[in-house]
């Protein structure tokens, strides 16, 4: 039954995908490293690939000075023997406490060590993973994953999780390997009875580990969707907080978020409650074995039993260096249990992760770079968008520097769609949208959108000043601000423009905060502009202000291109294209 | 420090028994640890001394091992139990605190309320909460059990060995423990803290990137976001790994000051031993210094992340000292009246208030709204001030310019204001909204609206909020600027519904259009 320990140092079964398959592994070894040597690499693996020298670093750092510690309780077995014995030669006093000290000493050092190269993996595995989900994140749009709270929970406490995994599983199954062996070794050479203890109880603590891996996975899977679920809910609700309240609906919100947060607590119960019930029983095991030993070992000192010693008869030494090895013996085989959920947590992350990887993305166009030359020019001919299950056809038209297009027609119509894709956010189903004679897409788009400037419906305040969010640096913004006819208003905030605006320009009225978009439009001195819905939620004097603001930027070259319903708006346009419903 | 600690008090104070369990289990389990090893050394020494004194038979071994058994299965149990209690405590103490905090925020003061950016709200009801369970389980428990534990084996090392080992082993430990977390604690609080605040700027920073990421893209700025969030991540791992470093420090000191007061031990009990003191005396001190390296190893972990615990426990303390709001009885009412200094609306008419950007046309209505303080309005006769705030938004329903849609179905959004409608209800004030023949093809109440809305425009989003304000039936309907972003025709349809389903509301609105202003029966001018 041991031979488990022998064969686990050529191959690693916990690296077995399904750990049912580990018991089984104890009666036909050799079967199941066949199917072990076929098995595709399971996501944790392959995540973990990159950092695996430094972990073995550690590993092997780990082991040798889990190894000192046979040293240490050879002194004091021996220190002890000679006192209860002036013929056997024990150690002087001092000696024995400096050799203790000292490889205490040393011991402490190699785990420093050990323990920073083990870090030192994790930290630089979990660093790259995050700026792997940024940098993926910047430039496409994730579909079927989750919402912006899911994305910054994988990229925070999700990730964080595959740190205990790595600075505990691999040293401690390093050691399993090793050190069990060793003692094992030792405890034959003295007693072959202690020696037998040891073989019948060790094994126990592995097979009963794979048979809770199991479940311990499942259950850290269920407790990982839980933690993305209610991130997406509380960010989704966070936004809504005032609609909440005006609708009453707080204490309901509130109760809805305790069934959320009563679910999440007992997911973790679950997690943690299959982790203590296992290290229990296997801190049963080792008590119950290391008891045995003692037992045996007393009735043999006091002469009571009589066989068991592998050569004479057991000495005061022999006893008291075997049994502070006993614990020893079954300690790792508990610190890889224990590692063997952080792994399953780190399984259910690396899953997880997978999922996100693997999630089906929408690209947004321009990661080439193909330069535009000469003056801004924009055709659309034939264009067709599908949205959901609608399809959309635009009238073919054109735009050159300096010239303006309203385009109006009743909500819904595919207005904001249109802008989209003349933004190269989005590729037209059918047609093409020609701009400065080249056809818009991937390797024309990022170059495109430098000569654009861009008025959302709605938008999003990024958490900096408001000055940042205007200029996106730190330059004076007060003309581009006096333009867009919200100076004064930007004066009058408490902190002016190193303001913190809340997301959707809370602080500001909705007239308010789509002027600081003209004013950022205006910044950006763009070749076009694209607008969608610039007088929405103005008076009419303000609405004047606005259009005045668009009027001056096309004056100055600014080609326009504006979403509205507002007529007088589109009257002051050059020319007015009207998007008729299907 | 006070946060931290008014933190714990509260956490005591709704889980005190399943705390104290935790804490007398914690004691118990280091207790039984050090007694099991002590006494198991003494006892096999003392064994092999009468086995060679040749009075092995005479040796009592049933005392001690049976005391070696219940030891050791009590230190397992105990275990086990300790781990269940503190670990179910803590978190159901960190859920309810988790509501506790949402229902602040909801009646947080209005000004704040508009400045609160969802990501850092987030951060708060996650992070910061997590962070807490780190005080019972990884602060208190650990200290106050290894503490007392320390103390309980200096009294009995002094009365079963002798006051020199006591010194040595326990009070070497204790004071030793003491000096090294006080400074290991010096140089990582900081670090423990920022880790936080990098982390949780990496959250509102990916957050934002993903909200505004149009935005970004077209405005070529999503490089320059990038490498700032790229940035802040180095700079978080850059923390971590400074604070992974005295993390480390720590348990090599403390493993260090173990060995060293084990091999004071050896040599205090070798020498004592060459004495008067018997051999087993001596290895009973050895081994209990072997076991009360448990009593501190804990530390480390309190040590690195201390920091970060304060600093959450300052945040949500702050959060839960502002005041709950009061309970008020239902005061005396009129019919449905609203009266300010400037006008009384009645029911049934629909009044506008008009002027330009600033004149104050939306704190007023934020004002009848209870939303931000006033002396002199009365809402049905009585004065704003003296509704509770669930009895206000019975009568007052207010739409403010700004709102916003959950991510779910359309049913989801229309069933916040009215929970018991039936599908019938929702349709009709669909119907009434003109959205009926939007939402027809893209499942009816089913449709999806998507996060923030997103699946529908501004105009009907706008609708959306009206057709949830209807359903609520409110004697007064406060509207700012109702049918922005709407095309006339929309507009006339959506204000004269609006009035047929509420005849009998006082209807007061905020306008700028000439559509809204026509349609009312008496306008307001503020200047």
């Amino acid at each position: 039954m041991y031979v488990g320990f022998s064969v686990w140092k050529g191959r690693d079964p916990f690296a077995a995908r399904d750990l049912h398959e580990i018991p089984l592994f104890t009666c036909n070894f050799l079967d199941m490293s066949l199917r072990m040597a076929r098995r595709p690499k399971s996501s944790l693996d392959t995540l973990v690939a990159p950092v695996a020298p430094l972990l073995k670093q550690a590993a092997g750092l780990a082991v040798v000075g889990n190894l000192l510690w046979i040293a240490q309780g050879y002194v004091i077995a021996r220190t002890i023997a000679g006192l209860l014995d002036a013929e056997l030669a024990g150690i002087a006093p001092l000696t024995a406490a400096i050799l203790f000290a000292v490889l205490g000493l040393i011991r402490a050092g190699l785990s420093y060590v050990g323990e920073g190269r083990a870090f030192e993996a994790a930290d630089r595995l979990t660093r790259n993973l995050r700026t792997k989900l940024v940098t993926r994140e910047a430039q496409a749009i994730t579909l079927d994953y989750g919402a912006a709270g899911s994305i910054a929970a994988l990229s925070g406490e999700k990730l964080d999780i595959l740190q205990p995994y790595l600075t505990r599983f691999f040293p401690a199954r390093a050691r399993t390997m090793v050190v069990p062996i060793v003692i094992l070794a030792i405890a034959f050479y003295y007693s072959w009875v202690v020696g037998l203890i040891f073989l019948i109880t060790g094994p126990l603590i592995p097979v009963f580990m794979a048979l809770v891996g199991k479940a311990a996975q499942s259950a850290s899977e269920k407790q990982l969707d839980e933690v993305a679920s209610m991130n997406d809910l509380l960010y989704d609700r966070l936004n809504a907080l005032l609609d909440m309240r005006l609708l009453n609906a707080g204490e309901r919100m509130q109760a809805d978020f305790a069934t959320r947060a009563d679910s999440l607590r007992t997911r973790t119960m679950a997690v943690l409650r299959i982790a203590f019930l296992s290290s229990t029983l296997l801190e049963l095991f080792s008590a119950i074995g290391i008891a045995t030993i003692a037992v045996f070992l007393g009735f043999s000192l006091l002469g009571e039993i009589s066989f068991g010693a592998t050569g004479d008869p057991v000495t005061p030494f022999e006893v008291i260096f075997l049994l502070l090895l006993a614990p020893e013996f079954y300690q790792p085989l508990r610190d890889m249990s224990a590692a063997w959920h952080d792994r399953a947590s780190a399984a259910a992350l690396a899953k997880d992760f997978a999922k996100w990887d693997a999630a089906e993305v929408q690209p947004i166009l321009g990661q080439g770079s193909t330069p535009l030359a000469g003056a801004m020019s924009l055709a659309l001919s034939n264009v067709t968008i599908n949205r959901g299950e609608t399809r959309i056809s635009y009238p073919d038209f054109g735009l050159t520097a300096g010239q303006s297009v309203a385009l109006v027609g009743p909500s819904g119509v595919g207005k904001s769609t249109l802008l989209a894709a003349v933004a190269g956010l989005l590729e037209p189903s059918d047609g093409r949208i020609t701009v400065h004679g080249l056809r818009l897409g991937d390797d024309t788009a990022k170059a495109w959108r430098e000569r654009l400037g861009w008025m959302p419906q709605r938008p999003h305040f990024l958490g900096e000043t408001l000055r940042r969010n205007v200029a996106f640096s730190d330059d004076d913004i007060t003309e581009a601000l006096r333009t867009a006819g919200v100076l004064e208003v930007v004066a009058a905030l408490p902190e002016g423009d190193a303001t913190v605006l809340g997301e959707t320009g809370g602080g500001l009225s909705g007239g308010e905060a789509r002027r600081i978009t003209l004013a950022r439009a205006i910044h950006a001195r763009p070749a076009l502009l694209l607008a969608d819905e610039p007088t929405a939620d103005l008076d009419a004097e303000t609405a004047k202000i606005v259009t005045d603001g668009l009027l001056a930027l096309q004056s100055r070259g600014t080609a326009l291109l504006i979403a509205t319903h507002d007529e007088t708006l589109a009257a002051r346009m050059d020319r007015v294209i009207r998007l008729e419903a299907a | 420090m006070t946060a931290l600690l008014r933190i714990f008090a509260l956490m005591m104070k709704r889980q005190r028994r399943s705390m104290i369990v935790g804490a007398v289990l914690a004691l118990a389990v280091l207790l039984a640890g050090i007694g099991l090893l002590s006494l198991s050394g003494w006892f096999i020494t003392a064994a092999a001394a009468a086995g060679m004194a040749g009075i092995g038979i005479a040796f009592n071994v049933f005392g001690p091992s049976a005391g070696v058994r219940i030891l050791a299965l009590g230190r397992t149990a105990a275990r086990y139990g300790e781990r269940l209690a503190s670990h179910d405590a803590t978190l159901r103490v960190i859920a309810t605190l988790r509501v506790e905090l949402l229902g602040r925020l909801i009646l947080a003061p209005f000004r704040e309320q508009q400045k609160l950016r969802g990501a850092q709200a987030l951060n708060q009801l996650t992070s910061d909460v997590e962070a807490l369970d780190g005080i019972p389980l990884r602060l208190v428990l650990p200290v106050g059990a290894g503490t007392l534990a320390l103390l309980v084996a200096f009294f009995a090392l002094w009365g079963l060995v002798n006051f020199t080992v006591a010194l040595i082993v326990a009070g070497g430990l204790l004071v030793g423990a003491a000096v090294i977390s006080a400074i290991a604690l010096r140089v990582a609080a900081a670090h423990s803290a920022r880790e936080e605040e990098q982390a949780q700027a990496i959250r509102s920073g990916i957050v934002d990137m993903i909200r505004a990421r149009i935005d970004l893209v077209v405005y070529g700025q999503m490089k320059a976001q990038t490498e700032a969030l790229s940035g802040l991540i180095r700079d978080r791992h850059a923390t971590r790994r400074k604070l992974d470093r005295i993390e480390r420090r720590t348990g090599f000191a403390l493993a260090a000051l173990s060995a060293l007061v084990t091999a004071g031990a050896i040599w205090a009990g070798a020498t004592f031993a060459a004495g008067e003191m018997s051999t087993a005396t001596a290895a009973l001190g050895i081994f209990a210094a072997l076991a009360l390296f448990e009593t501190v190893a804990p530390l480390r972990r309190t040590v690195a992340e201390l920091g970060r615990m304060r600093l959450a426990a300052r945040r949500i303390d702050a959060r839960l000292q502002t005041p709950e709001p009061e309970a008020k009885p239902l005061p005396a009412q009129s019919a449905p009246s609203v009266e300010t200094p400037l006008f009384s609306a009645k029911p049934g008419l629909m009044t506008a208030v008009i002027g330009p950007s600033g004149a104050g046309k939306s704190t007023l209505l934020q004002q009848i709204a209870g939303l931000l303080p006033s002396d002199d309005i009365m809402v049905n006769g009585a004065p704003v001030a003296s509704y509770s705030e669930h009895d206000l938004r019975e009568i007052v329903t207010f739409v403010p310019q700004r709102t916003a849609l959950i991510d779910g179905t359309l049913r989801d959004n229309l069933l916040l204001a009215a929970p018991d409608a039936s599908d019938a209800d929702l349709t009709a004030v669909l119907e009434a909204m003109d959205l009926a023949s939007v939402t027809a093809d893209r499942g009816g109440l089913d449709m999806k609206t998507g996060i923030g809305g997103e699946a529908l425009s501004g105009g009907q989003m706008r609708r959306v909020a009206l057709a949830r304000a209807l359903l609520r039936h409110p004697q007064v309907l406060l509207l700012d600027e109702p049918t922005e972003g709407l095309d006339t025709p929309t507009a006339l349809k959506v204000l004269s519904n609006i009035r047929a389903i509420l005849p009998k509301a006082v209807i007061i609105t905020a306008s700028h259009r000439k559509v809204e202003t026509d349609f009312a029966d008496c306008i307001i001018s503020l200047r």
